[in-house]
């Protein structure tokens, strides 16, 4: 259980206590890193200069949150080949909602995604808040603190494309594609170690009990903007009635997609046959200290 | 549309104009004028302004400051000692100004 104290430093956890906050840490790590690496997919692709770099920035920021989240696993003697150049594309935790390639210039799919996705980033670092792990709790502000813009900047973009009937019909495209997938961000990597999460307080609200939240907060937001969610594909057995993909990313099966993508961004390790990673920046503890 | 931004480093310096952003309203300009002027420089506060709505009178359409000798108008010949350090910015600040009008006619520009 959680204690008062939260739990212990890394080195001091127990093989239990170590399972759940590498589990935590890689749902998150994985989605950012991930998340990032299909938005830069748009560089010099977006309908404007200024959207361009807008989208560049939020993909900037998402590999800075990846960052700090994969530095916490080195804790547990990871490193970086390890975390991401030399993963195996089956050992990924991502939600497939970050992984879905884009639908070739579709605009409206990049907004809802990040929509849907920022919303739940939101509730999910808001349950780290109070954390009973001090080495996610304190990294908590730096990441929420660049949270607000992308939701704002998903909201104003949605806002306008919902007003003609041509850039709605898109989004809502977009919604019933990508909705299945965003309910995986809400799925266990697996479901005794996700309540050892809960038990041990490393974040203070199920994923159930988030799901909620992301539903009360998307279902009226995208209704009053005049997209339906009841297009959306349902399922009496999946949650809140809504149907689940085939791959839900967090239990380590993917879309068909995925090990491409993972091909992409590992080419250039690979093709100068490094076994390790440069480093240009300090260790993010040291920047803290 | 375009909006011009300006960048205010610091409280309670002047808002300078830095460059524009091509935006369809002022939110949009603001996000944008976000990411790209103050992403980089640091900055305290962003004003966008729709370039429409800016008003300019040019050196082709109106002799600023006239066209006669009133020299008087700048402060640097009193020969005392400037009682705060304001006022010896502002003589300097106006005999710096002096130097480059005086230049600009040589140069013969407008």
């Amino acid at each position: 259980m959680a204690t008062a104290d939260g739990l212990p430093a890394p080195e001091a956890m127990d093989d239990e206590q170590r399972e759940a906050v590498e589990t935590l840490l890689f749902r998150l790590a994985d989605d950012e890193f991930v998340a990032a690496e299909r938005y830069t997919e748009w560089q010099v692709e977006s309908p404007t200069l200024e959207s361009d770099l807008a989208l560049a920035n939020i993909a900037q920021d998402e590999l800075g949150h990846a960052r700090l989240w994969y530095d916490l696993l080195e804790d547990f003697g990871y490193d970086e080949p390890d975390l991401v150049w030399e993963r195996p594309a089956d050992e990924w935790h991502q939600s497939t909602l970050t992984e879905l390639p884009f639908g070739e210039g579709d605009w409206a799919d990049l907004i809802v995604r990040t929509y849907l996705y920022d919303t739940a980033e939101s509730i999910r670092l808001a349950a780290l808040e109070e954390s009973s792990s001090a080495r996610i709790r304190d990294r908590i502000g730096k990441v929420s603190g660049e949270e607000d813009f992308h939701v704002q900047h998903a909201r104003r973009w949605l806002e306008r494309l919902a007003e003609e009937a041509d850039s709605r019909e898109r989004l809502q495209a977009a919604l019933e594609r990508l909705f299945p997938h965003a309910l995986t961000l809400f799925e266990p990597v697996d479901e005794e170690i996700e309540a050892r999460i809960d038990d041990l307080g490393v974040r203070t609200a199920t994923l159930s009990e988030m799901r909620a939240e992301w539903l009360e907060s998307v279902e009226p937001y995208l209704e009053s903007q005049g997209l339906s969610l009841s297009e959306v594909p349902q399922d009496d057995e999946g949650p809140d009635g809504y149907a689940l993909p085939d791959a839900v990313g967090r239990d380590q099966s993917h879309t068909d997609a995925w090990p491409d993508l993972v091909e992409a961004f590992t080419n250039t390790y690979r093709e100068l046959g490094r076994d390790q990673a440069t480093k240009i920046m300090r260790d993010p503890d040291e920047e803290e200290a | 549309m375009i909006w011009e931004v300006f960048r205010q480093e610091d409280e309670g310096d002047y808002h300078t104009h830095c460059g524009n952003v091509h935006a369809p309203d002022r939110d949009m300009a603001l996000m944008f004028a976000e990411i790209q002027h103050g992403r980089r420089k640091p900055t305290n506060s962003l004003w966008v302004v729709p370039q429409p709505e800016i008003g300019e009178v040019d050196a082709e359409e109106t002799n600023f400051g006239g066209t006669t000798d009133k020299s008087y108008r700048w402060a640097m010949t009193y020969n005392v000692d400037a009682a705060a350090q304001e006022v010896e910015d502002s003589q300097s600040e106006q005999e710096e100004a002096d130097r480059e009008r005086k230049s600009q006619q040589a140069r013969g520009d407008d």
